[in-house]
This record gives C-alpha cells, structure tokens and sequence, in this order.
C-alpha cells in the first residue's frame, strides 16, 4: 500500500542512512533465501504492500497469514509514465470472466522499482470469492498475475492469546477473525494492524522479514489519550512509517479520524501503548489511506477520506508538536495544519506511483472506478 | 472451462508448442475468449485469463476462472493468424452461455444480537445473523438506524471497508462508531451521540441487500428497541449466580450473569475446568437476552470442585470487560486492572 521508498528514506531517515544501506546490502541476496517454490495458499488478499526486491507482501484475513511474493518484477520502470485506466472495475472482471459487479477491488500498491500498479481482486463477493493480483503496466495495460509458481514465504499469525477452541455445539470454524486493516515494510519488519470481528481489539504486530514464526501474543494494545481523560482501546485504520527527528515513529489514522504519533521503538510484544494525538481531522469522516511524500524540500503525508476528500499535512512540525489532550470545542481543528485537495474526489486506494505522482483508485458516480495518476499536490 | 480447436496440421500445432509460453497475449491474437457485454460487443472487454497450449493437431484455451452462469462467452480462432498461415482465413466464432441458476430469494436475517428490547446507551456492537452466506462489498448501504419519527441517525456504524464478517459470511459484525458513544470525543460533541437514553429506535436492514448467490433478502428485517441509561461497570464475576449440577448426571450448568454478555464472546470466552484443571467438553446454550450461559457436560459430573473461568477480555454489551471499562478514566480508576487473562469462579458438584 505504501512502500516506505528509498527516495523519502534517504531523506527521512537519514541519521541511519548509511547503517541502513549497508544493511540493505548485506542482506539483499537474502531476502530470498528462505522461499519455497510453488503456489501459495491464499484464501483472501486485504492488504497488499511491496518491501525490497520487488517483494509482495500479501496479507490474507482469512487465514491469518502474510505472504511474501517474489514478483521478479524488477526492472526499473521508466520515470515519468502515468497510468491511466478508465473503468478498470470492469476491465479487471473481463480479464477474470465476469462482470464489474462481481468483482472487488480491495488494494492497490504499486512496485516502487518497476512503478507497475497491483490491485488485489476479489473473484466473487460470497464464501467462495477467489483472491486474484492483476497489474497495471506503465502502459496502463492490465495482466493477470499468475501464482501458480513463484517462490514466496508465509509466516502465520498467532490467535489472539484469550481464544479457545470453539465449544460444542457451535458447528463450523471458529467465527472469530482478525480483519487486517493495514501493512506497512519497514527496514526488516513488516508492521501489521488487525481488528477482531468480536472483542473490540486493535493490535498492531511487527513481524521480522525475513519471516520467523511470531511468538504468541506478539501483539501491542494502542490507546490515545486524546480528548480529556479518558483514554480508549481504538481500532487502527492506516499508518506510514515515518521519522521524527532520529527516532522511527509510526502515524497512525484512527477509524474515528485523530492522526497519532506513535514510536516505534515502543512496540514491544504484550505492550500496551499511548500514541500522543497531534492532529483531529473531523467528524463525519473515515481515514482510508496515506502516503508520505517530498516537495520542494518538505515532507508531506497525504491522507485519503471517506468524506472530507484528501488531506495533505505539512509534516514538518510533527516533532514539536503538542499532544491534544483537550476536546476541540469551537468546531474548529487543532494539531498540524492541514489543507483539503481540490479535486481529488471518492478516493478509495492510493499509493504513491513515483516521487511526483501519485496513484488513486476512485469512483465516480455509479460504481465506475477509475485508476488515474495524478501530480501530488 | 476449456475451448479446443482441432483439425490442424500436425506441423502447425508443433510450431505452436515451440511458441511455448510466449505470453498470454500473444496467443490470444490467436484464439481467445471473451465476455460479451449487454450489447452483444466484445471489442471492448480484454481476453480472459487463462492458459494455452498445443494438443496433438489443435490449439487448447483453458479459462483460469469458471464462467458465470446467464452471462455470454465468445471464443473466436483467427486460422489466418496461424504459423504459415495462407490468405485471409476468416475466423471461427462460438458463443456460449452458461444456464443462469435462479435466484430466489430464500436467505434471511434470522437474528440481531443483542436480542434483548431495551439496550444500553452506549451500546458497543450489534451481529447480524443470516441463514446463508451473503456478499459483501458496500453492505452499508443496506443498514439503517432510524429514530422513532423515522428520522435516519447519521452514520452511526463503523463502517470499515473489508468489512467484519465471519469466515462463512454468515455473521457480519457491525461496531457503533466508538466516536459516538465515548465520552469527550469531539465527534459525539458536534454531532451528538448515536443512541440516546429514553427513545426508541429501529434497526433496519433493507431486502435489497444481495446473498452469496446475488439473490435480495426474501424480506426486510426491523428490530426495534429502546434506549436504556449507559452501562459503564465491568462483569463482575462474584456477582454471577452459579447454579451447580448434581454429581453423576448430566444435568445444565446454569449461569446467570449479572449483565448481559456479548453474544459471540460469551460462547467463545466462558468454560469449565475440572479439579485437575482440564477443560471439560460439552455443548453451551445462551439465553435470556445474553443474560443465561447453560453448559451441559459431555460426560456426567464428578463430584467436587470445578472452576469456572472466563476471559478478562470478555465484553458486556458496551465492550466493558472483566480487565476494564471500555472507557478508562485516567485519573479514577485506571489502576485497578486486573491484569491476568482469565478471571475464574468456584462452585462445587455435589
């Protein structure tokens, strides 16, 4: 969804640049090492995101694991290219036999090296739905991806550590799944946020890459000790990694829309968390996707929205800025400055295609959606 | 589904297995097939994926999905496309449509949890129970909370895009924006909170929400309540009423809890041990409104004492849990976590 690029960490984190590179280096022929070769076993694709070496990573609700990918796309793409498709809805369900109501699109990252667009496609809408990758090309032109061989890896994610087996008498699988709601590549971990379908928990698990088995309960507990005194457990919608001076923090948008700023170094399994709220975004309004990005010298985090259109944050105050801890009362906001994208309307996914541009999936009226590259504001 | 042209030479089709694997589109251009749109087009609709190879003297197309039934697949052969293919050949056409399976309506919303008539103000989630897989993909339009004049409350769900649903997608899981009913949130100060004490209001889900066979509802579905005082006190175990069994028999354990329970995590996160500490097996049975957890054992009860052991993350119907409320004042009474993962009661067999 959104790879943390070279580019922005050349600059963001640029204390560790060179311990980073160096690392990199070391471990580039490794990143491979452990994959198997064959087809991965994937009951469904709710996240997708690439790490180095055009790696896949594909996070799969249904069974609770993530899949790393070796696309082996990896020559690098042309600068400049800007993919456009109209309607891709129902050209991606063409390609898979069907008609665009019967096909859901549900990610959308884009491979930083070659710049080509996956989108993770749902088959069907029911039980039976099949998960399926298409790519969009620099040319725009659509392909199914085949995963029948490729070398990949899985690691399993551990059950919430309160779950037991179901009891008697209720027939089936257990009816407890942890949705996941967003993934992020960081260095050598992949960080992954889960929602459970019953408790209501958040947990946000990082994951070594390349992947070990994850300890039981590897998982942290986020609160927000925004608006006065009472703090609360709160579902993770979307999150970038992103440096705050030396130290790697996470920002991370809240389903009930307060941006938090959370260091990643508190991240330790069985933790329990308070991110620091540095900016409230509005009611009426859902977090979708973010991206960071740099112009003109200043890093920027753009935040898509169910309803409040596109926010671009100037970033560059995040290291003082101050907790809200009081209600915002006069309706107006408080925290970083944000401005609100003209134009930039129904979003449902975004990436960053290249350091300028950025690619969105939206819909227009009706259930038409459309693919288009736009320059980053 | 698979398309085979046959009746090629046998030199042609080793020309076409030394193409080998030259990239799906590329053999497309020779056989393809396609979706044919509602108005009988195909032009615009790119091939459908699959795989190719040679057969001995013909060409075979497998489709990587199946085809979907009612809806009509053109697989067109260009022979003039062909190795040393001579002139203009014209091409080989054939249409196909699968048989559309009716879809009637028989799928219904069987239950709304929780089931009770009066639920707490800050109510934290409700489950849709359905009697057959549905589909999923913007479910959100198809729900409704409506106040007693008929009024719509404004997005008063979370509504998360992959949506919680269990693994049969028979249960969809639906949270009430927690910035609506916490307190201090600036959402709830601007536009006040979803369910407020006293009134009455509707749940509503509409017919036109589509099954895992794109079939509607056979019918709308109401559940109508009322608004009670918020619950903001934890479960509190020493407060369940535990009715013992009798030694040898089979007969229920009965819980009473002195706040109803989340429906889903009361069967999963409540369950007996022996005095050995094992687990025991049987069949559990909620009711009374989430108010009565009933276990029968498998085997017959032993005589002495068995433990009763529930999970702290356990929820009442306001995501208060045995470890904390679901709104934690932090100057109050954040200390008083408990901190163990399970929270247990004894009771004896006599």
């Amino acid at each position: 969804m959104k790879p943390f690029s070279p580019v922005s960490r050349a600059r963001a984190l640029a204390p560790v640049l060179a311990l980073g590179l160096m690392t990199s280096s070391c471990l580039a022929a490794n990143w491979t090492a452990g994959f198997e070769e064959g087809k991965p076993a994937i009951k469904s694709i709710s996240q997708i995101t690439f790490g180095p070496d055009a790696i896949l990573f594909v996070a799969d609700s249904k069974s609770a694991s993530i899949f790393a990918i070796a696309t082996e796309d990896a020559k690098a793409g042309a600068p400049g290219k800007m993919i456009q498709v109209a309607g891709i809805n129902a050209k991606a369900a063409a390609l898979l036999g069907t008609t665009a109501d019967q096909v859901l699109i549900d990610d959308l990252a884009v491979n930083p090296i070659s710049h080509t667009a996956y989108l993770a496609v749902s088959r069907g809408r029911g039980p039976d739905a099949v998960p399926t990758l298409i790519r969009v090309k620099q040319d725009s032109q659509l392909e199914w991806v085949n995963l029948d061989r490729v070398k990949f890896s899985r690691v399993d994610l551990p059950d919430a550590p309160t779950d037991t087996p179901p009891a008697e008498g209720r027939r089936g699988a257990n009816p407890r799944v942890e949705t996941i709601t967003d993934i992020a590549f960081l260095e050598d971990r992949l960080l992954v946020a889960g929602l459970s379908n019953e408790e209501f928990s958040s947990t946000l698990r990082s994951v070594p890459f390349p992947f070990k088995k994850v300890a039981r309960g590897a998982s942290v507990e986020i609160y927000h000790g925004a608006h006065g005194r009472f703090e609360t457990r709160a579902p993770i919608r979307t999150f970038v990694p992103f440096m705050v001076g030396n130290e790697p923090q996470l920002l991370a948008a809240y389903t009930c829309t307060p941006l938090v700023q959370l260091p990643l170094k508190d991240l330790l399994p069985g933790s329990k968390v308070k991110g620091k709220t540095i900016a409230e975004l509005g009611n009426r309004n859902r977090p979708i996707d973010m991206i960071v990005y740099q112009k003109g010298g200043k890093d920027y985090l753009l935040l898509a929205n169910s309803s409040r259109g596109v926010m671009k944050v100037s970033t560059d105050k995040i290291e003082a800025a101050e907790n809200i801890a009081e209600p915002v009362k006069d309706g107006s906001t408080r925290g970083l400055a944000y401005e609100t994208v003209k134009g930039w309307t129904g979003v449902d996914q975004l990436d960053r295609l290249d350091q300028d541009t950025a690619l969105v999936l939206r819909h227009s009226e009706g259930s038409v959606q459309n693919l288009e590259s736009l320059p980053l504001p | 589904m698979g398309v085979e042209v046959r009746g090629l030479s046998g030199r042609i089709s080793d020309e076409l297995a030394r193409r080998g694997d030259g990239g799906w589109m590329e053999w497309a251009k020779t056989l393809s097939v396609r979706l044919v749109s509602s108005n009988g087009g195909t032009n615009d609709w790119l091939p459908m994926a699959g795989s190719y190879r040679a057969i001995p003297g013909g060409l075979r197309f497998d489709a990587r999905f199946g085809l979907s039934p009612g809806l009509t697949y053109e697989a067109v052969f260009h022979p003039s496309r062909l190795p040393e293919a001579r002139g203009d050949e014209p091409p080989l056409v054939s249409r196909h449509t699968p048989l559309i399976r009716r879809a009637s309506s028989t799928t219904r919303l069987t239950q709304v949890y929780p089931t009770a008539a009066v639920l707490p103000e800050n109510l934290l989630k409700f489950y849709l129970q359905f009697s057959a897989p549905m589909s999923r993909g913007r479910i959100y339009q198809h729900i409704h909370l409506r106040r007693a004049n008929g009024g719509e409350v404004e997005l008063p769900f979370l509504e998360i895009n992959e949506e919680l649903w269990d693994p049969s997608m028979t249960r969809l899981t639906l949270f009430i924006d927690p910035g609506r009913i916490k307190r201090g949130v600036r959402p709830l100060e601007e536009i006040g909170p979803a369910l407020e004490e006293g009134k009455i209001y509707t749940l509503t889900i509409d017919s036109q929400w589509r099954d895992a066979n794109d079939a509607p509802l056979e019918s709308a579905f109401r559940k109508r309540f009322r608004v009670g005082p918020p619950d903001r006190d934890t479960p509190d175990m020493s407060l369940w009423r535990v009715d013992a069994p009798r030694a040898g028999t089979r007969g229920k354990l009965k819980v009473s809890f002195n706040d109803p329970l989340d429906h889903a995590l009361a069967q999963r996160m409540i369950f007996v041990r022996d005095r050995e500490g094992a687990r025991l097996e049987g069949a559990i049975e909620l009711s009374d409104h989430e108010r009565r957890w009933t276990f029968i054992p498998r085997k017959p009860w032993r005589a002495g004492e068995h433990t009763l052991v529930a999970a702290t993350t356990i929820e009442d119907l306001a995501g208060n849990n045995i470890d904390k409320p679901f709104d934690v004042d932090v100057f109050d009474s954040v200390q008083r976590r408990i901190g163990a993962n399970e929270a247990t009661r004894r009771f004896e067999v006599r």
